[in-house]
């Protein structure tokens, strides 16, 4: 017990208060039960905690796995009774993680991850298209690790982030009748992870674990102008074909996790997750064009779009059933609070208060592993009064997960 | 530790079932849209220009496609609403060939590489629809409020007098019925009224002056703002301020020739002040910036400007004009007749040193010039005066602006301006107390163009307007009229008003699915 009062305190300093693009798809097994972390029976506990390597029950571990993601947003004006549905392509999160103990004391590992992202589709004539006809966000998290047991009951783990990204925006010039595409392939940016990994009982196992954020930059990006007419061109500083070049910066936002997993009998056993997620972070988003007077700051070309987030919870709570040695039944659910309020909605990333349910089963055949899971959302639905860009209405959602990971524990 | 997670499974399990809320509470596509205690089986709009759908300087068909009442009236079709006609104009330029005054509409083209609206000819000859009345859209451009209740004021014979219109003799019943009575004999089950801009904003636009041109040149003359019941609104000149007892009259007898066919239900609109429109908040009062002076700065203070200050500072208004100042931008040189002339002092000063008959120009010149300031509204089409050479004025003193100062026609002063609040003030007041005795509907269009002209302007769906002209994107290339987007603002105001008075449910218009002003 002494031992849990330690990690609680760890946790203590930042308990003053994930939706968003958030994506919490990073591991198949864990989705089963709620996207609890506390779980280091392979390489898939990696991207959760670096430190829970150093309790994988073997020297060699490999995993990954893939998902997807489907999801609908409906939007409603009651002013002008218009009702618009987004027609999104389905996401597919993936992740791959190595988790390796060349000595008993030490891990070493990589994560490979697609922790953020979204693509929302629009119909482009759609009301809000000034603000949003498409918009896809992607990311990638490259991140090599280190363990250290410190003792039989804890490690501690840490994490460099490279991250690499990719932001496609289109969105309507309305007062020109036209349109703008706003591009980098070739965003980037770097972070840091550290954790705890406690085992102070057979039966109970505790994660801890800082995520920091990652702000994405993009220095070259590319947005491009489509205008009915090209002869006003020149006018805004844009070449023959509408383009100027833009810098951006998209913060990816820092988490702190802190799960449990306590085994009530040796077959069963559950856990329980509490995210806390740095959305304050993401307060506005500047987009810096180099000629282009479409901005609305003192310097012309400079655009300031206000989004303020605020810092946001998870709950989760997950339970696992072993039927036999091979076969395993799970059980989740989890509650995702939206990052905003209603004055701050924003069709680009929209974000409900969200109910998950979630479920799935797993194999162990010797070495290996085989999980399959699924997650359906129960989106709350909202009211919109973002008077800042004048969008009013309700907005309401569904979505739904399906994942499948192989895990390998060689020796 | 079992029971306790037992348990905590079993209330969350609870809580997912009691607190979701995931489908909207009512969908749009179940809500019946009703005409509440109103009927809008036959929907008659009354007024002026912004009622037509006029915009960049004309009246065109596709603008009135996009009038604020023809918007209205397909959200009452909703709700048991009939047609709605207008006079379309045959053609999409506008403007009628052969009269003076009514020439086609503007474009926004790019001139020496910058964005300038240019006029166009007028697109045909006056013609007559009346034979497909009625028209449930009666705006007529350039109707004062007394004009709807005036006999003959769709007479052709009536256009070279003055006393007619040329877009009401389009669709007149005859030559000598009234707009009012041609919708009196609709008996309309509503009516929209949005009229009493025209008696103030004729005054304002031409800088407080009324014009006649005889034999190519044109005179203009101080016009008169006009009180108390002496004079009779036939005998007011064209840019006169309208008496707020004639408007307010006048309004008071639409709404009673109205109520005598039984047309009760209706919503009326009050005016907005003009001064909060591109035409008079586009050209600053200052615009002469050291870098478009150039070295003619010493020349102008030396020669001019000092000179000037010195013999006015003598007849205690040295404050009229200051130095150039080299370092900031420097206000226009404009006339106010509302100064005190020092005309004939200013010759008497100057005659020793310049003679007598340049003292005598410079006396008339600058007997009552001042500089501009904020408070002093400089006319949008004054842009393309500022710089240029005054017919007839001396050589070294005639550039209008900075050598010679700009003339009435050109500006409306601080003076003149306050006639043009105070008057629409009065309109006002008397508007708002009609609405209610009259229980109607009551749309304020005057906060509306202030929220609008106001720094943050007025976001819809991501998309912002100002009151700023060509980019803002609620004013057409006139700079007074709206864009078929800014109609669509006024028009959510009236739907507004009408759905809270009258308990309807019409739906408001999207204003980004209208048009804005048109890029080359």
């Amino acid at each position: 017990m002494k031992k849990l009062i330690i990690s609680t305190a760890l946790l203590a300093g930042v308990m003053s208060y994930a939706g968003g693009f958030r994506v919490s798809l990073q591991g198949v097994k864990q989705l089963a039960m709620a996207h609890t972390s506390a779980h280091a029976e392979d390489a898939s506990v990696a991207f959760f905690n670096p430190a829970g390597m150093s309790f994988i029950p073997a020297r060699l571990s490999i995993a990954a796995g893939g998902f997807a993601a489907g999801n609908k947003v409906t939007f409603q004006n009651m002013n002008t009774l218009q009702s618009t549905e987004t027609d999104n392509p389905i996401g597919t999160p993936i992740y791959a993680a190595v988790a390796y103990k060349p000595i008993d004391k030490l891990s070493i590992g990589f994560s490979f991850s697609t922790p953020f992202g979204s693509t929302i589709q629009y119909p482009n004539d759609w009301e809000g298209k000034e603000l949003v006809q498409k918009l896809e966000l992607k990311s990638f998290y490259f991140q090599p690790m280190i363990s250290v047991k410190m003792a039989d009951w804890v490690s501690f783990g840490a994490s460099y982030i490279y991250a690499k990204g990719k932001v496609d925006w289109d969105k309507a010039v309305t007062q020109f009748g036209g349109q703008v595409n706003i591009n980098d392939e070739k965003a980037s940016g770097h972070g840091y992870g550290f954790g705890f990994y406690f085992r102070p009982d057979p039966k109970l196992d505790v994660s801890v674990a800082y995520r920091s954020p990652v702000d994405m930059k993009a220095k070259n990006g590319t947005a491009t102008f489509r205008f009915p007419s090209q002869s006003i061109y020149p006018l805004l500083g844009l070449d023959q074909s509408g383009q100027d070049r833009f810098t951006a910066t998209l913060p990816l936002v820092e988490e702190y996790t802190i799960g449990l997993t306590y085994k009530v009998t040796p077959k069963w056993l559950v856990s329980a997750d509490f995210n806390y997620h740095g959305w304050e972070r993401y307060s506005k988003l500047t987009l810096d064009f180099d000629k282009a007077p479409v901005g609305n700051q003192a310097d012309p070309t400079v655009l300031v779009a206000p989004k303020n987030f605020r810092n946001s919870k998870t709950f989760r709570l997950g339970t696992q059933y072993a039927f036999t040695d091979m076969i395993y039944g799970r059980l989740g659910a989890y509650y995702d609070e939206s990052p905003y309020t209603d004055d701050h909605f924003i069709p680009e990333t929209p974000s409900f208060n969200t109910y998950v349910v979630t479920g799935g089963v797993g194999f162990k055949v010797k070495q290996f592993g085989i999980d399959v899971s699924g997650g359906y959302a129960m989106p709350q639905a909202r009211d919109v009064k973002n008077s800042t860009i004048g969008l009013y209405g309700q907005a309401k959602a569904t979505a739904f997960y399906a994942g499948l990971g192989l895990s390998y524990n060689p020796f | 530790m079992k029971k306790i997670i037992i348990s905590t499974i079993a209330v969350s399990a609870l809580l997912f079932t009691t607190s979701c809320e995931n489908d909207f509470d009512t969908d749009v596509k179940d809500v019946a849209v009703t005409s509440g205690d109103a009927s809008f089986k036959t929907y008659v709009a009354l007024g002026n220009s912004l009622t037509s759908g006029y915009r960049d300087g004309a009246l065109y068909s596709d603008g009135q496609n996009e009038s604020y009442p023809s918007m209205i009236a397909a959200q009452m079709k909703l709700a048991g609403g009939g047609d709605f006609k207008q006079p379309l104009m045959p053609n999409n330029i506008g403007g009628f060939t052969g009269l003076p005054g009514f020439g086609g509409k503007l474009t926004l083209q790019l001139v020496n590489g910058s964005l300038t609206p240019v006029p166009s000819a007028a697109g045909a000859a006056l013609d007559n629809v009346s034979s497909g009345r009625p028209y449930q859209n009666m705006g007529v451009p350039g109707a004062k409020s007394y004009h709807l209740v005036a006999p003959g004021y769709g007479s052709l014979a009536g256009l070279a007098t003055g006393t007619a219109n040329p877009y009401f003799v389009r669709f007149a019943s005859s030559s000598t019925t009234s707009v009012l009575a041609d919708a009196m004999a609709q008996t309309p089950t509503f009516f929209s009224l949005w009229i009493g801009n025209n008696d103030v904003l004729f005054y304002a636009i031409n800088g407080g002056t009324n014009s006649q041109t005889t034999g190519g040149v044109t005179t203009y003359t101080a016009a008169t703002v006009q009180t108390g019941t002496g004079t009779s609104p036939a005998l007011y000149k064209s840019n006169d301020i309208s008496d707020p007892n004639v408007v307010a009259g006048s309004i008071k007898a639409v709404l009673d020739g109205l109520k005598s066919v039984g047309t009760t239900k209706g919503v009326i609109a009050n005016v907005p002040y003009v001064t909060s429109i591109p035409y008079f908040t586009t050209v600053p009062y200052n615009p002469l910036t050291p870098a478009v002076l150039g070295s003619n700065i010493t020349a102008l203070n030396t020669g001019l400007y000092g000179p000037l200050k010195q013999a006015l500072t003598a007849f205690g208004a040295g404050g009229r004009i200051n130095l150039l100042s080299s370092t900031s931008a420097n206000p226009v040189l404009i006339k106010d007749n509302s100064l005190q002339d020092l005309s004939a002092q200013l010759t008497a000063a100057l005659t020793p040193s310049l003679g007598l008959a340049t003292a005598t120009a410079f006396g008339q010149i600058y007997g009552q010039a001042r500089q501009a300031t904020a408070e002093d509204y400089l006319l949008l089409t004054t842009s393309s005066v500022i710089g240029t050479t005054a017919p007839g004025a001396p050589a070294a003193i005639n550039v209008y602006g900075i050598s010679y100062p700009l003339q009435n026609q050109h500006v409306l002063t601080k003076t003149e301006a306050g006639y043009v609040k105070t008057a629409t003030d009065a309109y006002n007041a008397s508007i708002r107390t009609m609405a209610d005795t009259y229980g109607l509907a009551f749309v304020d269009s005057n906060a509306k163009m202030v929220e609008l002209n106001g720094k943050s302007g007025i976001t819809y769906d991501g998309v912002k307007y100002t009151a700023k002209f060509v980019s803002g994107g609620a004013f057409s290339l006139d700079g007074i009229h709206l864009t078929g987007r800014g109609y669509a603002i006024i028009a959510n105001e009236f739907i507004k008003s009408i759905n809270s008075k009258y308990r309807s449910t019409l739906p408001q218009v999207d204003p980004n699915k209208y048009s804005g002003v048109k890029f080359p």
